[in-house]
């Protein structure tokens, strides 16, 4: 077994594109045994140096999240770059940015789980983690967007001595209820399908703590059978559950702009191409955090390169969707005869923040289209870098639409140029670092492949014996699964 | 009690039960005196006597802390007619070059809050400047001075006014007095300066004001042979030519005449009043011209002759025959748009003669207003347009030549005491006289300044002067109508005005203001001062029927002669070049010469034009600035008459070609935390020889830049911005020409292009009232009075220049102003532009973007169809200020309010909500004055009657270009306007049903058919 791992590479390739043969979702001379070895060991033994730079690194961006919040709630929203055209800025940019990250977490466990797509297994649990994190982010930016934030609780609907009820007509509080809905069912489901996993590490604990630790989040699972059927079936309802949410978040979420009268806001494509969008730089960020990841802790026997080939081909598809809808955004400007309409198009691509909107349109449009190309779909740098341009290019996107359109709208007399304050930059890189060091923590402490779906779709689990239902439930011929040589 | 049993003597007893001293008697006792038993007290020990002693005199020493004394007046006798929480108005008045304003300031509780109008002062008629309702905040500005100082031999000591007087007998008395005053029209300070004159008969007394009318003055002297002083009467003229003048603005009766010419302009009822302006840099009248010209200050002269020669020449107007010289006065190198300009206006004053009048403005020299006055008597505007009174002082010399005189004298070293009531001539003298040097030079100068200011750090006495809201007194309105001055407050910080210190060094001993008003007053003749006539005359602010006679000056030959060769004179004056250009330094429209350079309403509000705050800058036509080779929000660097100074620019059209302008007033060194530092001082180019119009200057731009805190764009901006903004105007901003108005009344309809507008949600009921409002645009000149009557009312805090810069100023109502230029031109091509005034603030929408947007409900519609801000409910998402396609809603970035003096403060009105940091906020339709007066009416059982709520923007319009009332009341004033043929409403198509509708500009040129009119801003090109 030892001698599978020291196998070249290139034995590592599971992109053949040759129908007749289906490609193996985990490669080299893996047995269930070593799957857990593998994916236990990153929690079980010591960090690696990098991991601790790059925590050391984010925590202290968390602090400086902090310190910018403590500053905004202390002086006013003033500290921040808005002035009277442009009410939204960089927070708002920020929030629908990680929302937007937030999706494919869901996407991949949820609707592929639906579509039956089995290499989902293997990036699922890191995809939603991922998510929930985003959504951690995307959460702290509307509650500190408010200008006075001690009140910030007035968007919930709760009773109260005022009885006063929030505006169910503001698109703002859909947000609070979409965001607030999609935050619960993705970590239920995180959290759910971890369970198994949790157990493993449980059995497998040295240290009373830990023992104790894992234990309690595994809610006493012994893997008995009627465990499993629970389970597999919770599962599969949450999964639909889950479905229809990751269409309505981000719809909501443009609903924030869509139901506005502001030109360059009040688009009905918003909804479907939001949530391209959001689909789009969801994949980008799993690539771009998993590609280092399973370098580091040496997964590439299990996120294979046909992972990340599909992700990429996602990429294309969602970016190339993006890109169609950027310019059915002209058209329809041109063609609606609106001249407000036709003027903030014109401006966005000509006007003052033409460079905004030129590093949108190359990032998000042009860069995946190297996609179309086998090697940028293969080679991890060449997909990292084209992920990591995708990011920038995502959040280009929410700043043109939110920040170029409130800049020129109707009268001209209140025109203005928006330009971020030092806090905005700092808040804004402050959230990477909270991304990151919960991502951190989650790598270091949880398991960050689903090993019991691996292992569901692993040849060893005789997937051909009829009986299973949910994770390694296979419909039809698949005896002809063979390793690829 | 005890002592009760050992006395000698007879026994004294209240009742049995003492004299048998019972315990119930004793009990009772104990009672009724707790603690008092001193025979229960153990006996003091030392060590207890010397520590009770010690305590003692440790406490006594506390006492001997000062504690703010405190003058508190019980309540116990409410004065008559005063109901505590119910405000009152005062009527009062204040002075600004020697001319008096009259006013109305409403009073809660004592605190003078709020200044408006006097509908019965003629200079007034209800309205009020930007700048005059300003004065309300500098009246509780905390850098106002608060004591007397004497400085002396680089030290500085504290004197009380006690002092001061013991002094200031013996000040006077030698030959080395003087007194340098303002301009002033107070019959009371007349009277002192008399007293004052024969008390000391070697002293001498001055005038000056840096900013004057004494051109026109001694241009009527050169005419009539004696000063008068000119009145125009806007009201009946069919044709207004204005030469570099801005009767709209500038005039100290303008007021009155902004309200003349409005109705003169009212396409309905109006006598056209079609205007022709000839000037160098846009000024508020120039901005409604019909036909402008854009002319360099010194080419002016030549216009108006061209004007005379042609008016003689072609149309045989007859002149006096010594005036006939001015007609062969003439100038052959007037441009296309000169000549043009000339003939449509000699040819239009021919057909309305005596229904038309020529009016000069104050910088240009003598010999023009000579000539203007000439012409005027010519066309037969006398009586009519134009009418005439003598001078109130007609000995005064010019104020150039007195501080000039002064200046020499002291130099001389024949001063040894001045007195310097007033002004700020250490800022603002001339800068050829040094003035500065030569006062730190005077062996005794006393400075009376509301500000320990510039002139007071180098005087060797500072007296604290109160201020106008502060103290009695009294001036004559422009037309002389003598207008009185009460106190609303006691002088906050011990300050005494003008008359009071003069009483002293009149040696008339301290009098209070009061006194000297009364005495100078029962001194005039014919005025009896009997209780009821006092009571009335401060009840009303004027005293009736009081203003000066007109008289009908026949002209003098000799005068004329010289004023034609003072004309010729100018004539010779060739036009400026790009590498001498001309330079015009005018008064500021919001810190004047400079004195109110310490009010931030004022600093922060946007200039009409250029919308520049808390700034001058060097004014320049785009092509001026290309040939010059410097670019809007670069510093420039200007040399003229020996001073060079560092200007930003500011690229603004309609500037005369090769000419620029720079306002006074800014750069003050020691103006107060406001105003120190602000912009840059003007006057070190200003001296007697040229104090307005300086040819041959130089510019040169200096690669760097400086960006200016306006309120709008820049007139320079991105080319796609640009020639969107040109194609946006037309339709926001609508107008259309007289001629083509009264041909088809519904011209400006005919641009509205757009499907049938329907309501997603159900409609609001309206039963009882709902409000709306209609902006004039046709009447409106863009004065800002309303920015800062809205300031003072609703507690609208001053954000300071950053904030500006950052777009967050927070005044309510905005003055959008739109330059109109021919489609299709980009902004390099542009030179000279049309401007058009949009007052824009919350419409109150009956369908309303913010209100279906906030997701706490913060912003909600009223029963009467406002659109009402719940300040406490507002978290802050600014949503609703996203979603507001007229961007009126103003957010509370910072706490504004944190850093203000206790005395500011003061001048909030208790009615309006003080707004929290991140609260958005934006204009009510004054709802305190709304439900002031519906309680009011529901009090008295009866309906509210139509204008009987004056929201404040619409009561201190001096073009009365704003009605409110109520829409369900068919009768009403703004309904009617709604149906006007000219009511439309901005943005309508995107269906919000706006409550503020606008009535369309008309303008009257000349040949105004549709057919020349087509296009935005077509008809403005005749004057570019």
């Amino acid at each position: 077994m030892s001698a599978t791992t020291t196998e070249p590479l290139s034995y590592l390739d599971n992109t053949g594109d040759d129908p007749t043969v289906r490609a193996r979702l985990v490669v080299g001379d893996n047995d269930f045994h070593a799957v857990t070895n593998k994916v236990c060991g990153i929690v079980e033994s010591p960090q690696p140096r990098l991991w601790w730079v790059a925590f050391a690194i984010s925590s202290s961006l968390t602090l400086v999240l902090l310190a910018m919040i403590a500053y905004l709630v202390t002086t006013g929203i003033g500290v921040w770059g808005l002035m009277i055209p442009v009410g939204w800025g960089y927070a708002i940019v920020n929030f629908v940015f990680w929302v937007g990250i937030g999706h494919a977490g869901t996407l991949i466990s949820a609707i592929l789980f639906l579509l039956r797509q089995r290499w989902r297994t293997s990036i699922n649990r890191f995809a939603e983690g991922m998510t929930i994190f985003a959504v951690v982010c995307a959460g702290v930016f509307p509650g500190i967007h408010v200008g006075r934030v001690w009140f910030a609780y007035w968007l919930a609907p709760i009773p109260n001595q005022m009885s006063m009820w929030p505006n169910f007509r503001s698109p703002l509080l859909w947000d609070v209820f979409a965001v607030g809905t999609y935050a619960t069912v993705s970590l239920l489901f995180w959290y759910m399908g971890m369970i198994p996993d949790l157990a493993a590490l449980r059995d497998r604990a040295k240290t009373k703590i830990r023992y104790y630790a894992y234990g309690l989040l595994a809610l006493g699972w012994r893997s008995s059978n009627r465990h499993w059927h629970r389970f597999e079936f919770a599962y599969l309802l949450l999964a639909a559950l889950a479905t229809p949410l990751v269409l309505s978040v981000h719809s909501v979420v443009s609903f924030d702009f869509a139901v506005s009268i502001m030109p360059g806001w009040h688009t009905t494509i918003f909804p479907p191409y939001f949530v391209a969008g959001a689909i789009f730089s969801g994949f980008a960020m799993v690539v771009t955090l998993v590609i280092p990841v399973r370098r580091i802790y040496g997964l590439q026997e299990i996120i294979t390169k046909r992972h990340l080939e599909n992700m990429a081909k996602i990429m294309l598809a969602t970016g190339t969707m993006v890109g169609f809808a950027y310019s059915t955004e002209f058209f329809i400007a041109w063609y609606s005869g609106n001249t407000y309409e036709a003027f903030t198009f014109m401006n966005r691509a000509f006007g003052p923040y033409a460079w905004a909107y030129w590093t949108m349109v190359t990032c998000n449009v042009l860069v995946p289209q190297v996609f179309w190309m086998k090697r940028f779909r293969t080679n991890t740098i060449l997909l990292w870098i084209a992920s990591v341009l995708i990011n920038v290019g995502m959040w280009f996107e929410r700043f043109v639409i939110v920040v170029s359109s409130l800049s020129r709208d109707y009268l001209p007399t209140s025109w203005g140029y928006y330009r971020p304050s030092i806090v905005d930059i700092l808040t804004f890189v402050g959230s990477f670092g909270l991304f990151f060091t919960l991502f951190l923590l989650f790598v270091r402490f949880l398991p960050i492949v689903g090993m019991a779906e691996v292992k569901g779709v692993m040849p060893q689990a005789h997937l051909d014996r009829p009986g299973h239902r949910g994770h390694g439930d296979y419909h039809g011929d698949i005896t002809g699964t063979e390793v690829l040589s | 009690m005890s002592s009760m049993n050992h006395h000698n003597g007879m026994a004294y007893w209240r009742s049995l039960d003492e004299l048998e001293q019972t315990a119930e008697f004793r009990e009772a006792v104990g009672r009724e005196f707790p603690n008092d038993d001193w025979d229960r007290l153990p006996p003091a020990t030392r060590r207890q006597f010397l520590k009770v002693m010690g305590a003692s005199l440790a406490l006594a020493g506390l006492t001997a802390c000062r504690w703010p004394k405190e003058e508190i007046v019980p309540f116990a006798h409410r004065p008559e007619g005063r109901t505590p929480g119910v405000p009152q108005r005062f009527a009062t008045s204040m002075e600004i070059d020697g001319v008096a304003l009259g006013m109305l300031v409403t009073s809660f509780d004592g605190r003078p809050i709020k200044a408006e109008g006097n509908p019965l002062h003629p200079d007034s008629l209800g309205a009020l400047s930007a700048v005059a309702q300003a004065e309300i905040l500098q009246l509780y500005d905390p850098d106002r001075s608060r004591r007397l100082l004497l400085r002396e031999g680089g030290q500085q000591y504290v004197k009380d006014w006690n002092e001061f007087e013991s002094l200031a007998g013996g000040l006077f008395s030698g030959a080395g007095a003087a007194v340098l005053a303002g301009a002033f029209s107070s019959p009371t300070l007349g009277a002192l300066r008399e007293r004052f004159l024969t008390a000391h008969p070697e002293a001498r007394w001055y005038e000056y004001e840096p900013i004057s009318r004494d051109n026109e003055r001694e241009g009527t002297r050169l005419v009539f042979g004696s000063m008068v002083r000119i009145h125009p009467h806007l009201g009946g003229a069919e044709v207004v030519a204005c030469f570099d003048a801005d009767p709209l603005f500038d005039h100290p009766a303008a007021l009155r005449l902004v309200r003349e010419f409005a109705a003169a302009r009212n396409p309905e009822s109006g006598t056209g009043g079609r205007l022709y302006v000839g000037e160098s840099g846009f000024s508020l009248t120039g901005v409604r011209a019909d036909h402008r010209v854009a002319v360099a200050s010194s080419r002016v002269p030549a216009l108006l002759a061209a004007v005379a020669n042609s008016l003689v020449a072609e149309h045989g107007l007859e002149l006096p025959a010594a005036a006939a010289g001015f007609a062969g006065a003439t100038d052959h190198s007037a441009t296309d748009d000169e000549r043009h300009f000339v003939d449509l206006l000699a040819a239009d004053l021919m057909t309305h003669r005596s229904r038309s009048v020529v009016l000069v403005g104050p910088r240009q020299a003598p010999a023009v207003h000579a000539l203007a006055a000439v012409l005027n008597h010519a066309l037969g505007a006398t009586g009519s347009t134009i009418t005439y009174t003598a001078d109130p002082s007609p000995d005064r010399p010019s104020h150039l030549e007195a501080i000039s005189d002064l200046a020499r004298r002291i130099q001389d070293d024949e001063i040894e005491t001045l007195l310097i009531l007033g002004g700020n001539p250490a800022y603002d003298a001339p800068a050829d006289l040094d003035f500065a040097d030569l006062l730190a030079g005077v062996p005794v100068s006393i400075h009376l300044s509301l500000y320990d200011d510039e002139t007071s750090k180098l005087c060797t006495w500072h007296l604290p002067a109160s201020h106008s809201l502060e103290s009695w007194g009294d001036g004559a309105a422009w037309d002389g109508t003598l207008s009185l001055r009460q106190p609303l407050i006691e002088p906050l910080y011990g300050g005494r005005s003008a008359i009071e210190v003069l009483a002293i060094a009149a040696d008339d001993g301290p009098k209070s203001g009061y006194e000297l008003v009364r005495e100078s007053l029962s001194g005039r003749s014919g005025i009896p001062i009997s209780g009821d006539f006092w009571r009335r005359a401060l009840r009303d602010g004027v005293v009736g029927q009081s203003a000066w006679e007109t008289v009908a000056p026949p002209t003098d030959p000799a005068g004329l002669a010289s004023a034609v060769d003072g004309l010729r004179e100018l004539l010779e004056v060739g036009r400026p070049t790009t590498e001498h250009p001309e330079l015009v330094l005018v008064p500021d429209a919001k810190v004047f010469d400079g004195r109110f350079a310490n009010n931030g309403w004022l600093q922060e509000l946007p200039d009409a034009i250029t919308k520049i705050t808390w700034d001058n800058a060097l004014l320049i036509s785009p092509a001026t600035a290309r040939d010059i080779g410097v670019s809007d929000s670069e510093v420039a660097s200007v040399e003229a008459r020996g001073a060079t100074l560092d200007l930003p620019v500011c690229v603004v059209p309609g500037m005369a070609r090769n000419c620029a302008a720079v306002a006074l007033g800014y750069g003050r060194a020691a103006a107060g935390q406001v105003g120190n530092g602000v912009g840059v001082d003007t006057y070190r180019f200003r001296t007697t020889a040229a104090p307005g119009i300086l040819s041959g200057v130089a510019i040169r731009g200096t690669g760097r830049s400086y960006e200016l805190a306006t309120t709008q764009d820049h007139f320079a901006i991105d080319t796609i911005g640009f020639s969107e903004r040109n194609l946006r105007v037309a339709d926001l901003v609508r107008e259309t020409s007289l001629d083509a108005y009264l041909e088809n009344p519904e011209i400006i309809h005919e641009q509205e292009h757009h499907p049938p507008l329907i309501s997603l949600w159900k409609d609001h009921e309206y039963e009882g009232e709902q409000w709306g409002m209609a902006i004039d645009l046709n009447a409106c000149i863009g004065c800002n009075a309303c920015i800062v009557a809205c300031q003072a009312e609703n507690n609208i805090p001053v954000v300071g220049r950053q904030q500006v810069l950052n777009q967050r100023e927070m005044q309510w109502i905005r003055l959008d102003r739109y330059f109109k230029t021919a489609p299709g031109v980009t902004p390099d091509e542009v030179d000279d532009a049309e401007i058009v005034f949009q007052p824009m603030t919350c419409v109150q929408c009956e369908n309303a973007p913010c209100e279906q947007v906030c997701p706490v409900a913060a912003t909600q519609h009223t029963t009467d169809g406002l659109n009402a801000m719940v300040y406490n409910r507002c978290i802050g998402t600014r949503y609703c200020s996203n979603n507001c396609p007229y961007k009126v809603r103003r957010f509370n970035f910072f706490n504004y309010h944190k850093d203000l003096a206790d005395t500011t403060k003061m001048q909030f009105n208790p009615d309006v909500t003080v707004r929290s940091r991140g609260v958005m906020e934006k204009c009510t339709f004054c709802v305190q004055r709304i439900e002031a007066v519906r309680i009011a009416a529901r009090n008295d059982n009866r309906p509210i009657a139509d204008g009987e709520i004056m929201p404040a923007c619409a009561q201190t319009c001096p073009a009365e270009a704003i009605t409110f009332g109520n829409l369900n009341d068919r009768s009403s004033d703004v309904s009617r306007s709604r149906e006007e043929h000219r009511s439309y409403a901005a943005l309508a198509e995107l269906n919000i049903r706006p409550r503020t509708h606008y009535l369309a500009r008309v303008n009257n040129p000349v040949d105004g058919m549709p057919s020349s009119v087509e296009g935005a801003g077509d008809h403005g090109k005749e004057s570019g």
